[in-house]
């Protein structure tokens, strides 16, 4: 009897990367669902473009590389970078947006820097906020949800407006993001209590946005429950974003947003569960992973009150990822033994 | 009281619960291995064709890190050659094969008079009792000094493993008499037997072999049954909720801890005189339809034990000494099992695709280790381009346990233990090496500076006598007195 030797251990939990990048889709879909249900079909028709040139541009730079094409084609983590810039990006924004985002998320932010496992910054960051800096206008130019302007986009439209352009009923249809419709008018000289009267506001935050940013946070219990993501980046992350910005607010609510506006408009919720959770461009340590989500929502309170951006959310993610090998550097925890749990005893 | 980390796995072994431990007949051959499990070897004292007895010494030891080696039954040395054991990794080592006689002759056994702890320690070395839980180094070496509490490991380390489970339901009171020999080895007051909270009937067995011995200051504790719990470090934290400080053994804790196995060892051969001679080993895995706990003979090879039950041969595929986490797959069915050997799987799953995939740094491996390290950030450091493994040390390589959780959780299937094995024997050699070179540094600066030290002297004498000849009246004198110097020597030298 010849056999063979392989190492320890000789069973397996049977989880794999492909599982896992599925459960992080699964866990976006009521997010997709609740984005259909305010702002038409469009997120879907982005959702698909980016994920065929998503994995378009995978197979190109595998090729290029020399990697194993099946293997990584077949791991879905380039639908997952594909689906966060979408629900990022405004559901009507033209089709070569998502087309750059895609473009700089893989093949820039991922395989230059070595492919799954080796990037530095967030794919899907840097796509957001790549096209975020050359195309501010598509970004802020969202569709409004509904509830203020019946019917919602039809598919067709939807379609058209993608890839031909808006046609006249534009102004009738879209709407400023909530974020920059505050911007705009904090510019005009208006008081945030009087902007956030305007309908595209919701009870806490923006309406359908708030919706969004519920259903992004259903799905990322999702992923806390089956232990794809610790509870230390979100609720940092969300916890130090309201405790930052609130002395703000409450010395002039005027001029500052309050806490719950930070967490339900704009990218936050989703930060917090899908892209700071991001373990590959994070910290590795609990204390790390920490201060990672702290730096993240102290940035992005920052850069939406002071900054030129409406939302600072992908450059406050991209700043924190720079940051993010010197505070595992000194982070590292003390291991058994070396924690003082142990007194000695006299013989 | 709990330990960070750790996995919830299928015990497998329910099957055996309540059975009857098979007694293994005399296999035709007996494989002893003389390794010990960390390297070093016993010396073999008998020659091919001689005719051994049971309990006899065929390889004595010749340091304190090596036990003796017994033979088991009676027969005749048929053989003696380097072969692979059931150490680690199948490791090489002098094995001796005795062709057995069925006739089981025992030599005189030993007359045990113990009179101080110093005999009981002793006696362990003589008879060759070895850590029978894991790492296998001589037990009486642990002996080092009182200690207040002994704990008895009877946790099991992985699943599968049964064997000291089916141990102390087959012999409650040699588990108590061992435990209290040992107890008294290390003067400790009080001892605790710590078993699995998922056991069912060991606590009331030995609670009332207790009672019937009347040995009060032993207790037993029902510990979490999370893997490794068997391990020594994290069987402390639980019952003491103190750690084992860094580079040191529990003794520092005013603790000692053996196996069940091995206090059962203890108590045997000081009821019997014969040395350490059988073990329990549980046969089982998947290849396995009835998974059964054996009483063997040490040295009794893989295919005798297999074929006390029902296997299914031709879907074995792997071989296993030990658990399904930590165990050592073997290249063949012919090898002896050892002291250490507690478990023998017979596995027939396919393997994962293992390492295909890169890390994706989830960090699933730090939320499982026990030892609170960052499995990723070491596996980064130690398959890096650069192999950076002073990274790796400065992330606590040398902490793991090797107990595989990480590699067991791994999405992308990469075998971490792997290379935190090859880290910690790298680092240990670059270690060694700059020792050796640093010594031949500092004899040579050593050298050098003598060498200065007497140039220099050798200068200044030179300096202190031309500075003297400058005056004519010394220099003539000198002179001289030179002359006077070499004119004297050649008359000694032609009288």
């Amino acid at each position: 009897m010849k056999l063979e030797t392989p190492t320890a251990p000789h069973q397996h939990n049977r989880r794999s990367v492909r599982q896992v990048m599925a459960w992080v889709l699964l866990a976006l879909l009521p997010a997709v669902v609740a984005h259909v249900f305010y702002f038409g079909t469009g997120v879907l028709i982005q959702g698909v473009l980016a994920t065929a040139f998503a994995m378009f541009f995978e197979y190109l730079s595998l090729k290029l590389r020399k990697q194993p094409i099946k293997l990584f084609l077949t791991d879905l983590s380039a639908p997952v970078t594909a689906w966060l810039l979408v629900l990022c990006i405004s559901p009507i924004a033209p089709w070569y947006v998502s087309v750059i985002g895609m473009f700089f998320a893989i093949v820039i932010a991922k395989h230059l820097y070595g492919g799954l496992g080796h990037n530095i910054f967030n794919p899907a960051m840097v796509g957001f906020a790549v096209i975020l800096i050359a195309f501010p206008q598509s970004m802020s130019l969202w569709l409004a949800p509904w509830g203020i302007s019946q019917p919602v986009l039809s598919f067709s439209d939807a379609l058209t407006w993608i890839f031909f352009g808006g046609g006249q009923w534009i102004d009738a249809m879209t709407a400023a993001t909530p974020l920059s419709a505050l911007q705009i008018g904090q510019q005009q000289g208006m008081t945030y209590s009087e902007i956030i009267t305007q309908p595209i506001f919701g009870n806490f935050g923006g309406l359908g946005w708030e919706w969004v940013a519920n259903w992004l946070f259903l799905g990322g219990l999702l992923l806390l429950f089956k232990k794809i993501i610790t509870w230390h980046v979100p609720v940092t992350l969300l916890l130090v974003a309201c405790l930052f910005s609130y002395p703000f607010y409450a010395f002039d609510p005027d001029s500052f947003l309050s806490p719950m506006q930070h967490v339900f408009s704009g990218g936050l919720m989703m930060a917090a569960f899908f892209i700071a959770t991001d373990p590959t461009s994070g910290c590795s340590s609990k204390k790390g992973k920490m201060i990672f989500a702290a730096g993240v929502a102290i940035l992005t309170v920052l850069i939406r009150q002071f900054g030129a951006f409406p939302d600072g959310v992908a450059f406050a993610v991209l700043l924190m990822n720079m940051s993010a090998p010197l505070i595992d550097q000194l982070t590292i925890p003390k291991p058994y033994g070396q924690q003082g749990k142990g007194s000695v005893s006299e013989p | 009281m709990s330990f960070h980390g750790g996995l919830k796995l299928a015990h497998h072994k329910e099957s055996l619960m309540g059975e009857e431990v098979v007694e293994a007949p005399i296999p035709e051959h007996l494989y002893l291995s003389l390794r010990m499990n960390q390297g070093d070897e016993a010396r073999a004292v008998v020659s091919v064709g001689e005719y051994v007895l049971k309990g006899q010494c065929i390889a004595v030891a010749d340091d304190d890190m090596v036990l003796p080696v017994h033979a088991p039954t009676s027969g005749t040395v048929t053989d003696i050659s380097v072969q692979p054991s059931a150490a680690p990794d199948a490791a090489m080592a002098t094995v001796i094969t005795i062709t057995t006689d069925g006739l089981d002759r025992t030599i005189e056994p030993m007359v045990v008079n113990i009179r101080s702890h110093q005999d009981i320690i002793e006696l362990m070395q003589k008879s060759g009792i070895a850590g029978m839980g894991g790492a296998g180094f001589p037990a009486y070496m642990k002996y080092k000094q009182p200690v207040k509490t002994l704990i008895i490991n009877g946790a099991e380390c992985e699943p599968y493993i049964a064997c000291d489970e089916a141990l102390m339901l087959a012999k409650p009171e040699a588990v108590i008499s061992g435990t209290d020999w040992m107890r008294q080895a290390c003067q400790a007051t009080t001892a605790v037997i710590a078993i699995e909270d998922t056991s069912t009937g060991i606590q009331a067995a030995l609670e009332a072999a207790i009672q019937k011995s009347s040995m009060n200051h032993i207790l037993v504790k029902k510990i979490p049954s999370i893997y490794p719990i068997g391990g020594e470090k994290q069987v402390i934290e639980v019952l003491t909720g103190q750690q084992v400080p860094e580079g040191q053994t529990p003794l520092v804790l005013g603790l000692l801890m053996q196996n069940v196995a091995t206090a059962v060892a203890l108590a045997d051969v000081i009821e019997s005189g014969l040395p350490l001679l059988n073990r329990f080993i549980t046969i089982t895995g998947d290849a396995v339809s009835r998974p059964v706990n054996v009483n063997a003979m040490i040295g009794t090879p893989l295919s005798d034990l297999l074929s006390l039950t029902e296997v299914n041969y031709t879907a074995i595929k792997r071989l296993v000494i030990g658990g399904p986490m930590m165990g050592f797959a073997m290249p063949n069915d012919a090898i002896g099992i050892d002291k250490t050997s507690n478990c023998l799987l017979a596995m027939k799953e396919e393997l994962l695709p293992s390492g295909n995939m890169p890390c994706i740094r989830c960090g699933d491996c730090v939320q499982v280790c026990p030892q609170e390290l960052l499995p990723q950030q070491l596996f980064w450091y130690i398959s890096g381009e650069s192999n950076d493994l002073e990274k790796a040390r400065d992330h606590y390589v040398f902490d793991c346990i090797e107990c595989g959780a990480c590699a067991y959780v791994c999405p992308s299937h990469i075998k971490l233990v792997d290379y935190y094995r090859y880290a910690k024997a790298e680092l240990r050699y670059l270690d060694f090496k700059k020792q050796h070179s640093d010594h031949a540094k500092q004899r040579f600066d050593a050298r050098e500076n003598r060498l200065e030290r007497i140039k220099a002297e050798r200068m200044a004498k030179r300096h202190d006598k031309t500075a003297k000849l400058k005056d004519k009246q010394v220099a003539k004198k000198e002179i001289s007195d030179a002359l006077a110097r070499i004119k004297k020597i050649k008359d000694g030298q032609s009288p």
